[in-house]
Parts: C-alpha cells; structure tokens; sequence
C-alpha cells in the first residue's frame, strides 16, 4: 500500500529515467498551478492550520474557548509526570504492538493459504476481505454481544468454567478482546497486502528449492519472508499507524473499562476535550503525534536498509 | 423518548461525551423538532435540553410558547449539540437547560454564563437548593444558574418480595446487612448491580455510601483549601476520609447478584422490573424504564442507611435541571423571556410532576407520585447531599474508578490514584 | 520501484504456485477459518429477525422461529434510516468524488513538474499528513467549522478530501510515471492544451488508479466514525455509523432493534461489495502493490 514511500519519491525515478513530455519552456503552464495551488490552499487550512492550533493552544490553559493565558511548557510538564496518561500511552503501545503481530502472522498464513493449491478461491478470498467493508463501531457493537452474551451463554451450555464470564468484565483480560476485535478487522488490507506480495515472488525460486527438498517451514523462512520483507514492514508501519489511534473499537467493546485498564491515547483526548481540558489535550495530541511520527519514521528506515541494500 | 442502556444520560452525574451523544436521543424526534423552525416567524432562540426523557415534553413547552410569542420569537429546540463544541465553535445555545454538576463550573468559573440575578426573585428559589448550587465554586457577583428540578435518589425495592419474607425497611447500616443476608439465605439476590455501566456505579453504590456517611460538601471545601498541597498523604484526602464507607460500600456490593460485572442499566431495570432481585439502588428514572416491563410492579424507596443512628439517612439529590443563558448567547433578550415562561410555576410544576423530579421554589407542591411521597420528608427537611461524583471535575475519570473498585481493584490503590489526580489537577 | 501491474496479472490468472492437483486439506482449514470472519455476521444476521420475546434473553445461536422483521420495523422509524443512509451517501459520494479529482490533478500537476522545486516540494507537504493521526487535530477541526459554518455533512466530506490526499496522490504519482507518454505527446503536437489533454487523454488513462483511489475513499468515508461524530453538530444530520452510537441508549435491550439497526447499516456496502468483488479485489490489490 505504501511500498513507494520508502524508496524514496517515486516521480523522481521517473524522470531520471524518461525526460518529462516538454521541457522547452521555461515557464510553467499556469493550468498546473490551477490543478494544485487550491489543493495546497485548501489541505493548508484544513490540516496545517489546526495542526498549528493544537500546538499553539497546548502552551496555553484555554478550555477551547473564551479568554487564555500562556502556561509555558507547564501542559507538558504536568503531562510527562501524569500516571493517567503514561498509563494510557502504555495501554496504547502495547496493544498496537500485540495487535500487529496477530494481524500479520493471522493475515501472513492467509495469504499463504489463498495464493496456494485450493478450491473455491474466489469465493474464500471474498469472504476474508468482508470484515474490511464494515464499520468499525457496528463491528465493536455486535462483539460486545458476542463477548457478553453469546460467548458466557455457550460456556455455560458446554460447562467450560472460564468462558462463563464475559472478558470484557475482566480488567486483566478486556484488552484481549480489543485486540482480537481490532485484528478481525485490519486483518483484510494485511491479507491483500500479503497476496500482492506473494504474487511478485517467481516461481522459479520455489522449483530451485523444491528439488533441493527443503521443507515447507524452510522454504516460508529462508525464500520467502526474506523476499517478501517489504511487504511485512509495509504491514507493521501501516498496522501501528492505525492502531496507535484506536478508538471506535474500544467505545464499542469496554468504553476504556473496566476501571481505566482499556483507555487509549485518542479516548483521553477526545473524554479531556468534553470535560474542557482542552489546552492539556492538545499538549497531549503533539506528543501523540511526535510519537507516531517517531514510530513511523524509525519503521521506515528500517524497511529503506532492508530493501535499499 | 426514553434512554436506558449504557450511559443514560439524566442520571449522570456528569457531562460525559458519552452522555453527550446518548442525549441526542431520537434523531427522528430530532429532526421533527427542528422541522419546527421553519413554522412560525419572529427571532430564532435555541433552547438547549437534552435529558431525554424530557424531549418531548420539551418540545410541547417550546410549541405552547412559540404559539404565545407568535410573530415575535419563536424557539428552537436544541437537543443535539454537545456542549464543549458548541462553545468551542463559538455558537452556545441561547438558553441552557441541563443538569447541574461540576462539569458547568468551568463555564461559570470563566464567567461563561451571564448574570441572571434580576430573575431571581420571580424564581423564587428555595434556600436549601440555593445552598445546592453554592456547594460548587460560582462565579463572583454573579448569578450564573436557576435551578429548574431536582430529583432525589435512593434504594428501590421490590414491595412484593419484602412482604413475602416479612421484612421492614432497614434504618441502620447493620440492619440493611441484616436483611441483605437474610434474602440471600431464602435464595433472593438481594441487591441488582450493573456493573457495565460505570455511571450506575458511582451515581448509586458510592455516591449513597459517601453522602450517608460523611459530609461532602464540607470534606471538598477542605480539599479545596489544600490546594495543591493535597495528596494521598495530606491532613484531608480521599485516602483517609473515603477509606471506611468505601469499604462498607464493598460489603453492601458483595450482596450483589453474580455476574453484575456484565450487566449493563438495560439489563438492571428488565431484571428488577421481573423480580430478580429485592434492592436495586437507583433514580427516579429507572422507575420509567420498570413501568415500560411491568407497570404493576409494587415499588417502594428508602435512604441507604451509613451509620447506626437513623437520623442520618439522607437521600442524593441533584439538580436534574438548572438554566443558564451564555454570556455569548446571541439572542439574550428572547432567552430571558423564554426562561420565564418556563419557571412560570404553572409550567415548571407539572413538567416535575410528569418527570417524577421535585420542585425548587419556596412555594413548589409536594410530589404526587406515591413512590416518590416516600423520600418527600428527607427533601422538606432537607435531609439530602449531592454525590460526590459531582463534585468532582470530568479530567478525573472517577465513575471508571469507581468501576475498578468493585470489580476488584485494591481500594487503596484507586484513592491513592484519585488523590495523585487532584493534587496534579490544582498544581495546573 | 514499483512492481509492474503486467507481471502481477499474469501471476494472478495462472494459477499461482504452478500446476498440480488442488489441495483438500488446506481448503477445508481455509473453510474453517473463514467462519470466524463469518461469526458475527450469523450473529447480526439471527438476532436481527427474531421478536421481541425471542431476542430478550440474547440467545444467539439458534435461528429465528418464527421469522419477524419486527426489529427492522422499529429500527428504521427510530433511527429515521431514510435520513442516515441519504446523509451517509452523500458524505461519500462527495468523499469520493473530491478525492479523485483533487488527487488527481494535484499528482497530474506534479508528476509533470517533478524538475521544479514548488512541485516537488508540494509532493512532499501533501505526503507529510500521512501520518496525522485524525485525533490530534480533531478538536482544532472542531472550531474551525464551527467558524466556517461546515459543522455539517459537507464539512466531513471536505476533510474526508484532506485526509485521503496523501495516500492517493501517492497512488496517482506512481501510476501517471508508469503511464505512456506517446498519446499525451502527440496531443500537444496538435496543440491542445495542458487542460485539454489532461481531461481529455490522461485522466481517462488513469482510470484504473482512480477506480483503486475511489474505492479506497470509500471505504474510509463510509465507515468513518470519529469525523462526523466530533464534526457534525446536529444530530439529525449524523451519519448511519454513528447512528447506531447515539441509539446505543434507546435500543436498551430491545436486541432484534439494534442487530436489525446494525444490519441495514453494513447492508449497502456490504451488498455493494459482493456483488462487485472481483473488481474491488483487483482495485484493492492494486493499491496494495503500489
């Protein structure tokens, strides 16, 4: 999905190689100003104008309207020593972290499975992009049925004692059922990612290795992975990104309970700016966002050294 | 138009975004009332009122008003926006009808809403509700707020079920565990906990168990004091003053039905309103949602007892609604003539009648509710507190402590947290 | 280096790990899985035709008896559907519409001019929100429509744009270099102008990236919670997804209202995915790979 990110700009590739269409004038057709200036107004005022609020109000003590005063650094301060929001960071992190392993590894042997020698290809590869069309909120909703209702109801027919009580009343356990909800649905973009990827493997590759007799472990280890890296990493950066902003899934399942064991990043910001919290929250959405970008960038490197060399 | 299930709104004690989306109720309604606008001429004010069970009496109030003011001003009913927003967009409600708690403090404090002292007189505010109001820092000079209903909250119980294993009401806290135990040993639940919702948590089991035993007001005004002094450590905090009725809150909670930690306010009300319990400890407002399942259901509330002397049953009170105008409002005349007509005692004594709330003038008639005429001696003598769940500001997420508490969370460990998010609040 | 789209047809069409008989075993564990996908929505499905009585005690697993479609009844006057679904509609056609053109012409523009630094430079400004996440700038976001009077159905569908541009322009980017240069050439020779031949030649040559790019935006705008949610101020005007949040309270333990509720709100996309699944696959693969 953003294979072209990490190597580098992707246009630029292209004109090295094949010199653009005209290149005899100078000056530049005013109807390519036309085509992108008001793209550039209009992503200015609607992304790096609020942006530039969030930090110029996170230095104030503003409830989001009326008078303000500058605070300096205090927001931050404050923040960094605040157990409630390091803990809320550190539900964050580790439930991206436990959610891209499952989504990968799940989408992975997928993929592997509906790019092999099966039947009704077609029709299985439907249904595991379904969960991708639905709407993460309905999705959250049905599951806190299932986990409440459906799950208990079924533990208690067939006398399984720990599947009696719902997981979503358990604060050591709740997280579970977020991250399995949260992989449910991310599943699918992993899933096609994957089977692009598998798809740019030659054939030739495996027919070597098949009269070399190496196993199917083997070969997923030694032939595979290290081909298809590019994908993997393109997984792991997406699936952070998008899982570091959870949200809807957890409303749906726990609304951040029991007690405060599920609250994310984004549901402190959004429960602080209802309760008028607002300079801190915005204090608390650039480090949010500093650590994302941070997140990303570090994963980027990673994948620039991995393909680039 | 009636809300139940995760985070009914009237209830809350406070303005949760939850809540906020929870009040906007039927969009269908919604979009009716809205439909309105387009009716009548005259300048446009907005009401803004989202307890739900409240909307459609609301908007025949605003109809029978627009009728008055034909011509001249006509209101629109406002049941959507949240309020953050709207004061973050810069476009408030002209007129405020909402309930009353910490989270409109931070609009008094900043000197949001305007001074409505002029109007006090025509309201005609009982002192012992007034003093409600003032338990709360106000904006100096200022009358920021008219109460418009109260409601009281306590104990219902299953008449049937106490008739059947002859029990009297408890009047003491030994006595309550008395009964308690002996329900559980002839097979009833005793006490129905929704455990899902944490808003059930702190509006019944810890505001009941704090207001009957300590004296809130004065134990936040000490707080208060401290400034950022405060501290689990400090000379007053949570970790000291809480520490006994929290733990004797525990011993009531464990009297609970099994499962309650999965059981949502949905399922409380279908489950008492069917006899599966004796106790249930909330408001008026669940009655509503009991007379949908079963309106014969013979109910009955009393005050949970704290302490050994019975004179110290009290009820929780809140202001369910109070009005205010912002002082950014754009039509402030019109919302004055519309906050009269609705404090008119003609109009605000039947919608309290209808909504089971009680009256705050001097003046207001008893409740008719033969229910409710049970916890009308505690009101007249004043014999009431408001939860200390609203006397908390919303940063500090405490109807999710409370949830940790009873669902097995180290008591001491919760009130450490909550006096660490005090003092860090007032050291901002 | 993008792979070229050829290469992965081919592989596609073939059938892919060479010839042999086809494998029962891993079938039947892929069968198997795939009824954890399908779970909820024999969940959704069951609940959502019972009645009143049946859905009361949450039993989930057995079928409806007797069939009702009392649930839908309820749930469409409740939550006025009619309204959710046009404003729901609208927000995406819009979402979509807007990210392709925008998108489009921006990545024309800049692919065409990559020599020159103000385009350049572009590409990487636009490139930069990629990694914003929504939260951070939602309660700005909130203030500034409110100020512009977009707290509205067309102010979630204009920063619904804003946010797709990065993604897709980074979609178009690559397409247009892989894209022949001939036709676009022989057409200036005629003289026709920058406009002219991109509405005219290229943007009908992109066609496969804008169907990726749209289906894409759909997909985020359709779903999208948190934007309306925070954006919207009227709730009549909410989107169906957010919806079924607001209703959370008055569906109560009504179950057959609020999996009938849910239902018709995944039914439109989830009918429009099947029925045109081979080729949203494709779109989606293709994006994928770029």
């Amino acid at each position: 999905m953003a294979t072209t990110v990490e190597r580098g700009a992707p246009p630029d590739a292209g004109t090295r190689d094949r010199p653009p269409p005209r290149k005899r004038s100078r000056r530049v057709d005013r109807t390519y100003h036309l085509f992108l200036v008001p793209v550039l107004i209009l992503f200015s005022v609607c992304i790096t104008l609020p942006a530039a609020m969030g930090i110029f109000y996170s230095f104030t003590d503003s409830i989001g309207f009326g008078e303000y005063e500058f605070v300096g650094l205090n927001n931050y301060l404050v923040l960094f020593s605040d157990p409630a929001i390091l803990s809320v960071y550190g539900f964050t992190l580790g439930f991206a972290l436990c959610t891209v392993v499952l989504v990968n590894v799940v989408a992975l042997g997928l993929a592997l499975g509906l790019t092999g020698r099966i039947r009704a290809r077609v029709t299985l590869r439907t249904v595991f992009v379904l969960p991708m069309v639905v709407s993460g909120i309905i999705i959250a909703f049905v599951f806190q049925f299932v986990f409440s209702h459906t799950i208990p109801a079924a533990g208690q027919a067939l006398g399984i004692g720990p599947l009696e009580e719902s997981i979503l009343a358990d604060p050591d356990l709740a997280w579970i059922s977020i991250v399995l909800v949260t992989a449910w649905q991310a599943m699918p973009q992993a899933l096609l990612i994957y089977i692009a990827g598998l798809m740019t493997v030659p054939q030739d590759v495996y027919e070597a290795a098949g009269i070399d007799g190496a196993s199917a472990w083997n070969r997923l280890r030694h032939i595979t992975l290290p081909l298809i890296s590019g994908f993997v990493l393109i997984n792991v950066i997406i699936g952070f990104k998008d899982f570091l902003a959870a949200y809807e899934i957890i409303l749906g399942l726990t609304d951040g309970g029991p007690g405060t064991a599920t609250r994310s990043v984004t549901m402190a910001i959004f429960a602080g700016f209802e309760d008028g919290d607002y300079a801190y929250q915005m204090a608390n959405s650039t480090v949010f966002f500093l650590i994302t970008l941070a997140i990303a960038l570090v994963q980027l490197r990673l994948t620039r050294g991995r393909t680039g060399g | 138009m009636i809300s139940a299930g995760r985070g009914a709104p009237s209830p809350l004690p406070r303005f949760s975004r939850r809540a906020a989306l929870g009040t906007m109720a039927g969009g269908a309604l919604a979009s009716v009332l809205a439909g309105c606008g387009s009716g009548g001429g005259g300048t446009r004010v907005s009401l803004h009122q989202s307890k739900p069970e409240a909307i459609p009496y609301f908007g025949d109030l605003l109809e029978q008003f627009n009728d008055e003011h034909r011509g001249s001003i006509h209101a629109v009913h406002d049941i959507s926006a949240n309020l953050s927003s709207g004061f973050a967009r810069g476009n408030p409600p002209d007129l405020g009808c909402l309930n009353y708690n910490f989270e409109m403090l931070r609009f008094q404090e900043r000197g949001a809403l305007s001074d409505l002292s002029d109007l006090e007189a025509e309201a005609n505010i009982a002192p012992e509700v007034r003093e409600l109001v003032e338990h709360f820092p106000t904006y100096p000079g200022r009358t920021s707020v008219i109460p418009y209903s109260m409601m009281a909250a306590a104990v219902l119980y299953n008449e049937e079920i106490f008739a059947e294993h002859d029990l009297e009401i408890p009047t003491t806290y030994s006595g309550f565990i008395e009964l308690c135990e002996t329900l559980q040993e002839a097979g009833v639940d005793p006490v129905y906990s929704t455990y899902a919702d944490a808003w059930t948590v702190s509006q019944g089991l810890i505001d009941y168990s704090v207001g009957g035993s300590i004296d809130v007001p004065a134990f936040m005004d000490e707080l208060r004091d401290l400034g950022p002094e405060a501290g689990p450590d400090a000379p007053v905090s949570f970790s000291d003053t809480l520490r006994e009725p929290l733990e004797k809150m525990l011993r009531i909670a464990s009297f609970s039905q099994p499962g309650a930690a999965a059981r949502n306010y949905g399922d409380g009300n279908v489950a008492f309103a069917r006899g599966e319990a004796a106790m249930y400890l909330q408001g008026p407002w669940a009655l509503t949602e009991i007379d949908r399942i079963d309106p014969g259901l013979p109910i009955g509330i009393f005050p949970l007892p704290m302490t050994e002397d019975p004179d110290d049953a009290g009820v929780r009170v809140h202001l369910d609604l109070a009005l205010w105008i912002p002082e950014a409002a754009s039509r402030p005349d019109e919302a004055r003539e519309l906050l009269r007509f609705l404090i008119r005692p003609e109009i605000a004594d039947p919608y309290n009648q209808a909504n089971l709330g009680f009256g705050v003038r001097e003046d207001a008639p008893d409740v008719t509710d033969a229910r409710l005429q049970d916890l009308q001696s505690y009101v007249d003598r004043a014999a009431f507190y408001q939860g200390i769940s609203q006397a908390l500001p919303g940063t500090i997420p405490f109807e999710n402590y409370c949830q940790a508490i009873v669902t097995g969370q180290s008591l001491e460990a919760v009130l450490r947290t909550l006096d660490e998010d005090w003092a860090r609040l007032a050291r901002r | 280096m993008v792979l070229p789209e050829t290469r992965t047809r081919q592989n596609r069409d073939t059938s892919p790990r060479g010839e042999g008989k086809k494998r029962w075993s891993t079938t039947i564990v892929l069968l198997l899985c795939s009824t954890t996908v399908l779970f909820p929505f024999y969940v959704a499905f069951s609940m959502a035709f019972k009645t009143g009585e049946q859905a009361v005690d949450g039993e989930a697993f057995t079928l409806p008896s007797p069939w009702s479609v009392e649930g839908f009844v309820q749930a469409w006057a409740l939550t006025d559907y009619p309204r959710a679904f046009a404003v729901s509609v609208f927000i995406t056609a819009v979402a979509v519409t807007g990210t392709v053109l925008a998108s489009a012409m921006a990545s024309y523009a800049i692919s065409r001019n990559w020599d020159r630094k103000f385009f350049r430079w572009s590409f990487y400004y636009l490139l930069s929100a990629m990694f914003l996440p929504f939260p951070v700038l939602a309660l700005s976001q909130v203030k500034l429509t409110g100020m512009a009077g977009l707290a509205n159905p067309a102010g979630v569908a204009l920063l619904h744009v804003m946010f797709q541009l990065s993604f897709s322009t980074l979609l178009f980017t690559a397409f247009l270099r892989s894209l022949p240069h001939e036709l676009e050439e022989s057409a200036r020779m005629d003289g026709a102008s920058t406009w002219f031949t991109f509405w005219r030649i290229v943007f009908p040559l992109m066609a496969p990236m804008s169907a990726t790019v749209a289906i894409f935006a759909f997909l985020k705008s359709w779903n999208d919670f948190m934007m309306p949610s925070m954006i919207i101020e009227d709730s009549s005007l909410q989107t169906l997804p957010v919806i079924q949040e607001v209703f959370q309270t008055q569906f109560s333990n009504n179950y057959h209202v609020s999996f009938a509720s849910y239902l018709m709100a995944m039914a439109p996309a989830v009918i429009a995915y099947v029925i045109s699944q081979r080729w949203v696959m494709s779109g989606l693969t293709q994006g994928a790979v770029k």
